[in-house]
């Protein structure tokens, strides 16, 4: 029997995401059904299993589109800075100005 | 446990030991392929498999040592060979992988038509068991089907080999029906639901629906009969003291 790698994905809980659990070899679809039920399903850990062909699956590992050689923190949340915009805000809403070692934490890195 | 009189308590017994040794022995047998089947998912499928027998069987023997009053363990791993009541189907080792395929898809598809008569037991327990074990046992019977339709199908002389076992252990799978001394205390109560003869019947008409297509034999040649639960042979024997080993070698011991 020619053996194809089959990629499974399980979920633990209604509503989780469906992660990667490992792969299984085997000839066929049905079979491969089974054995993802063995390894990925049989101590009662998953309440669904997506088994995948693993030529069905695109693969994207190009550096040049994944790993550009360019600075790209502007594209980052953290990018924008809201510190000032913020304390200006409460400043006009009478609220007390927020002093360092307060309480509340102040959010820097909020975009 | 409801209670019974004498009589029906010991049909009871003796339909909950078939059971239970059934699952037991074949557990046992198919743990042999453990690190050696033909390949690693199947060797952990197969594994897992007869580690669900074993669980059946444990289930069946503390329902009998709860009816009677004795102790599971002892009941599985302090009996004599001769006292199990396994059907001679499970008298042979695992020999080759077309020889367990032929005999876990005529003990499955055997096992389902019991296990879905007993699950309209009139007796609570018996029936709310098999309705469990139905759920597990359903996989069972969709794995060995799928390797028989793959057997028939292979090239390289599977087919012939899988015709060859089919042949060989039709007559002794029709054990597993091989008629009880309380059967008819059993039936007339509703224990069982029906008569072990109309289940062989209905038994052989599902496995003949699945094995005529392929081009496999249904034909069967007389069996040992009502004696198929009472032969013993050298193999079970051996298997027997690879069971009990543990439990021989310090008696009394607790875990």
């Amino acid at each position: 029997m020619p053996d194809l790698v089959w990629e499974v994905f399980r979920q633990e809980a209604e509503g989780d995401p469906l992660v990667h659990g490992g792969s299984v070899r085997a000839p066929d679809e049905e079979l491969a059904m089974h054995y993802a039920r063995e390894f990925y399903g049989r101590r009662q850990e998953s309440i669904r299993l997506w088994v995948v062909p693993r030529e069905a699956i695109v693969e994207l590992d190009d550096p040049d589109l994944l790993q550009p050689p360019f600075d790209r923190s502007f594209k980052r949340p953290s990018g924008y800075l809201i510190k000032h915009k913020l304390e200006a805000a409460r400043q006009r809403a009478g609220a007390p100005a927020i002093v360092a070692g307060s309480a509340i934490p102040e959010p820097e890195d909020v975009g | 446990m409801t209670t019974y009189d004498d009589a029906t308590r010991a049909a009871v017994a003796e339909l909950l030991l078939t059971l239970a040794d059934d699952e037991f022995i074949l557990g046992f047998w198919d743990s042999e392929w453990t690190g050696i089947a033909p390949m690693l998912e199947e060797d952990v499928a197969t594994s897992s498999i007869a580690q669900d027998e074993i669980g059946h069987a444990k289930a069946w023997y503390e329902m009998l040592a709860a009816l009677t009053g004795d102790n599971p363990d002892r009941i599985a791993f302090g009996r004599p060979p001769e006292d199990y009541r396994h059907a001679a189907l499970m008298n042979h080792p695992r020999t080759d992988w077309a020889f367990t395929v032929a005999r876990r898809f005529l003990y499955e598809t055997a096992d389902s038509v019991r296990l879905e008569a007993l699950s309209r037991s009139s007796d609570p327990e018996i029936g709310g068991l098999a309705v469990k074990m139905r759920r597990e046992e359903t996989y069972h019977l969709l794995h060995w089907s799928a390797w028989v339709r793959r057997l028939a199908e292979g090239g390289a002389g599977t087919h012939e080999r899988l015709r060859a076992a089919l042949e060989r252990l039709w007559p002794e799978a029709e054990s597993i029906f091989a008629p009880l001394d309380g059967e008819a205390v059993l039936v007339e109560k509703g224990i069982l639901p029906e008569s072990l003869s109309l289940l062989r019947d209905r038994w052989v008409e599902r496995a003949r629906a699945e094995l005529e297509p392929l081009g496999l034999p249904t034909t069967t040649t007389p069996g040992p009969g009502s004696a198929g639960r009472l032969e013993r042979t050298d193999d079970f024997r051996w298997l027997w003291g690879e069971f009990t080993m543990v439990t021989r070698s310090e008696a009394g011991a607790t875990w």
